[in-house]
């Protein structure tokens, strides 16, 4: 429940952000490709999705917005870095800090396809996590290299950002990659030699592969003021034409002083480093050109510490403080985890117990004070119950994030389709800034994703039977949404062929799903479609499709408390509407009585409220009926269901749920009337029961249960077909069957 | 907490002392407004609300075998919480914090085969009286035979 974040979540930290351990496994590139694809079951390929997207521009503030937030936390960990970054040992938890920015960055590069900084973000990544396994010391050239590497991201950022010609990042990445380590890092694919210059990949060893006496040698010249330096050296063909190789390289080093060790190694890629460890008396600066020789360095580290480099160590404090002061521009976003929120959201809902406890002792007050002092507490208490009121609300309302996450994933699913040219089709966006709760973008996701596969899929037709019914080439599919009141509406519709009633009719039939003389209206459609056994895969022809995944989409809709209605037209087009509640942790709800208990139900649930008198009821074997419009109406009462014992009433009232020809009256023994209330999820198991959904507390401090009306549907569905039944669909659908039965013997 | 004691929650079921560490106690209450929670299992006598949190309540009488008491004024409730999960405990009496000193803290004899065996970590002598310090984690686990299958819907 108290998973991910609020504000706006474009590249939402992957699961394993949680888990401090999770990351430095986790950083290679096709798990993390992964985590973009639209949904479980559709990968879309890192080419595609890494496609810039020029005709999502609010998408790209959302980038750069989350860009500059990593950034900037990036730039304070390296100012605080800075001071011991001659120490091989730094804090811990300061690189992870470094290295969550920066695979955030990554992602964030991948998904609005900026290459180079995708590449870039990924082998500050591979150090830092080098740097956190212990696998590389910590150095001033490191240092240098971080610093560098923000200062380059934050340059084709922003290059990015100003639509200006990509920035050349010359040789950041070669000397990142010069100070990883050879063996042993996860995914050097995707990142050595992907940036600047020829002398990626390259190795620092660990002190123990000297022998004694070399260690030896190498402490004695450190002791007398010397520095140790790994060199690496990776020959090519273009360094053997400028007549640089191996042999000419080891000449020049011992030049500088001595050599300590040298070995060849074998990289991964196939291709062939020698490294050397270099002892010398020379500054930095001697071999600091070497880089486009195919050289690099980094510091020997074990057992002493290498000596800073003082004039590195200059040049990334300056290049460090330039950057920080040109922080680019504050983006007004504050990321918040939902595990804040629910917590401010108990805490006032605490404050509203306190005030109503206050209330009580307040009215206990009454027959003893003066009526002007009591009333002007009164009045004091009216306010603050008001406070509480809006300051609810205002919680509320930080859980809501614009819908546009959720319609930004059908871009790429409409990407993906589209690849194939034979169905072109244009996504029309609008209403993206509509907020929802969080949790309801999440779980709205794949109903969506399953809709707007279908329109493509299924609604619009092939170009040439699009132009000869005069329509443009390109079929349309609009995605809408819209605040009305206290819900949200969210539209898809397509301006394809259209679902053809009597096709569908005829199909149903043919699976025995309904009786050729129930073939009604046009509005049963829907319900046909949305049919577990509803399918038209078997028949080929694409008219009629429509019927896949549909119970599915239905069902996740209306576990969100929504509801999915349908408009179509043949040869015009269809829509399907999404109705949903703006929150799933508020909610206006009917409260009312069951025996002594008191339950609640969310409204957006009921359809309607029924009274009935008892006389009224008829028994159809064990199941009561009652009788509306002329329709049979299913009953089942909460009473019996929860084994309290209900008082015997003239007229009773049912909570009718589900739709149309599925609806059931819940019956309850009477009505307190509808309220706000703050859904609490009831998930411990000792209390997770069949039909309570989760828990509330209307001002009192006592819990009333929330009704779960699903489930309790299917609890009579299961009563109706006995312990058999297996799922409660086909339970309804028998129950249907029931009670046409009993319309005809009444007739 | 010192190497040499523990502090511990004390609290009455049917006659007997037992025993939690204090650092699994959230809080003690006084009990009111228990909701009950329709074909939960027996023990579970329902739902309350404790700071902000919407508690399952067990009954410790029903939980350790003993015959079901009306709440009176002096049944608390006491809110252990472990492993991220609360869990509010009906008992007859709790008013007590004590420290007690490592020594006098004993494993449960071999053949100690009493209604809260399988919940009991250690045995501790308080002046004249013996304490039993209950294992949380065992005491939370309901995955086992003594919770009955829950009433068919």
């Amino acid at each position: 429940m108290a998973r991910g974040f609020i504000s706006t979540p474009l590249y939402r930290g992957p699961e394993h952000h949680a888990d401090p351990s999770g990351p430095w496994q986790c950083c290679c590139v096709a798990d993390f490709f992964a985590q973009f694809s639209p949904n479980k079951t559709e990968s879309v390929s890192p080419s595609e999705s890494a496609e810039p997207n020029p005709a999502l521009p609010a998408y790209l503030d959302d980038f750069f917005a989350e860009c500059d937030e990593h950034l900037t936390s990036a730039r304070q960990s390296l100012l605080a870095l800075e001071p011991v970054s001659h120490q091989p040992e730094v804090d811990r938890t300061m690189l992870e800090e470094l290295f969550r920015d920066f695979h955030s960055i990554k992602g964030l590069a991948a998904m609005v396809g900026l290459k180079p900084a995708e590449q870039l973000a990924h082998q500050m990544e591979s150090y830092l996590g080098a740097l956190r396994q212990g696998r590389v010391p910590f150095s001033s050239p490191g240092f240098a290299a971080l610093a560098d590497g923000v200062r380059s991201l934050e340059q084709v950022i922003g290059a990015h950002r100003a639509q200006a010609a990509p920035v050349d990042l010359g040789s950041v990445g070669a000397s990142l990659d010069a100070l990883l380590p050879l063996v042993g890092t996860v995914d050097d694919k995707a990142g050595s030699s992907a940036i600047g210059s020829s002398a990626g990949g390259s190795i620092v060893a660990a002190a123990d592969e000297l022998n004694a006496e070399q260690q030896a040698r190498v402490t004695s010249a450190i002791e007398h003021g010397e520095t140790a330096w790994w060199v690496t050296f990776m020959p090519s063909a273009e360094l053997a034409e400028r007549d640089i190789n191996v042999n000419t390289v080891r000449k020049n080093l011992k030049s500088l002083g001595e050599l300590i060790f040298s070995a060849p190694q074998v990289l991964a890629g196939g291709q062939i480093a020698f490294r050397f460890l270099l002892t010398t008396a020379a500054e930095e600066t001697a071999f600091a050109g070497w880089q486009r020789d195919g050289l690099s360095y980094a510091p020997y580290a074990a057992p002493a510490p290498s000596v800073p480099t003082p004039a590195a160590s200059a040049v990334s404090r300056a290049a460090v403080s330039a950057s920080a002061a040109k922080t680019v521009a504050p983006t007004n976003v504050v990321r918040v985890g939902l595990g804040r929120l629910d917590e401010l959201m108990r805490m006032v809902g605490d404050l509203v117990i306190t005030r109503a406890k206050f209330e009580e002792n307040l009215k206990q007050l009454e027959a003893q004070l003066p009526a002007t002092q009591w009333r002007t507490l009164q009045e004091n208490n009216g306010a603050f119950e008001r406070q509480i009121r809006d300051l609810r609300e205002g919680i509320m309302r930080t859980r809501l994030v614009p819908i546009r996450e959720a319609f930004m994933r059908m871009q790429f699913v409409l990407r993906d389709f589209t690849s194939d040219p034979q169905s072109r089709v244009r996504l029309q966006l609008s209403g993206e800034e509509t907020e929802v709760d969080k949790l309801i973008v999440e779980r709205i996701m794949d109903p969506l994703l399953h809709l707007v596969r279908n329109a493509v899929s299924h609604g619009i037709e092939p170009t040439a039977e699009r132009v000869a019914a005069g329509k443009p080439p390109a079929g349309l599919i609009a995605l809408r949404a819209r605040t009305n009141g206290q819900t949200v509406l969210i539209e898809v519709e397509d301006d394809g062929r259209g679902i053809d009633a009597q096709q569908i009719l005829a199909r149903a039939e043919k699976l025995g799903l309904i009786e050729a003389a129930d073939r009604a209206e046009t509005t049963n459609i829907l319900s046909i479609l949305c049919e577990p056994g509803f399918s038209t895969r078997e028949t080929v022809d694409r008219t009629s499709g429509r019927g896949v995944g549909m119970d599915v989409v239905k069902n996740a809709i209306e576990e969100l408390g929504g509801s999915l209605s349908l408009w179509t037209e043949v040869g015009r087009g269809t829509r399907f509407t999404v109705q949903l509640p703006l929150t799933l942790s508020i909610a206006d709800a009917l409260v009312f009585e069951v025996g002594d208990q008191t339950f609640a139900l969310p409204q957006s649930f009921v359809q309607e409220v029924f009274q009935f008198e008892a006389t009224a009821v008829a028994l159809l074997e064990s199941n009561e009926i009652v009788y509306r419009r002329g329709v049979a109406l299913p009953l089942l009462r909460l009473a019996s269901l929860f084994g309290l014992a209900s008082r015997p009433s003239a007229t009773s009232y049912a909570l009718i749920v589900g739709d149309a020809q599925d609806a059931i009256g819940l019956v309850v023994d009477r009505l307190l009337g509808l309220r706000e209330i703050v859904i609490h999820p009831l998930d411990d198991p000792l209390v997770r029961v069949q039909g309570i959904a989760g828990a509330t507390e209307l001002g009192n401090g006592r819990i009333v249960l929330i009704l779960d009306a699903l489930s309790a549907v299917r609890g009579l569905g299961n009563r109706l077909s006995g312990p058999t039944s297996k799922a409660a669909e086909s339970a309804r659908g028998r129950l249907q069957a029931a009670t046409s039965g009993v319309s005809h013997r009444h007739e | 907490m010192s190497d040499s004691s523990a502090s511990f929650i004390l609290f009455q079921v049917a006659g007997t002392t037992y025993g939690l560490p204090a650092g699994c106690v959230q809080q003690m209450e006084m009990l009111e407004g228990v909701t009950p929670v329709p074909n939960a299992a027996p023990f579970v006598d329902g739902v309350v609300f404790s700071r902000g949190q919407v508690v399952p309540a067990v009954n410790m009488r029903v939980r350790f075998g003993f015959e079901r008491a009306a709440y009176d004024p002096k049944t608390r409730l006491v809110v252990v919480s472990t492993s991220g999960r609360s869990v509010g405990l009906i008992v007859d009496a709790a008013r007590e914090f004590v420290s007690i000193a490592a020594e006098a803290i004993q494993p449960p004899p071999p053949a100690m085969a009493a209604l809260s065996g399988k919940y009991l970590a250690s045995i501790a002598a308080l002046g004249e009286r013996l304490v039993m310090i209950l294992d949380v984690n065992e005491l939370l686990n309901f995955d086992d035979n003594t919770l009955p299958a829950p009433a068919e819907a």
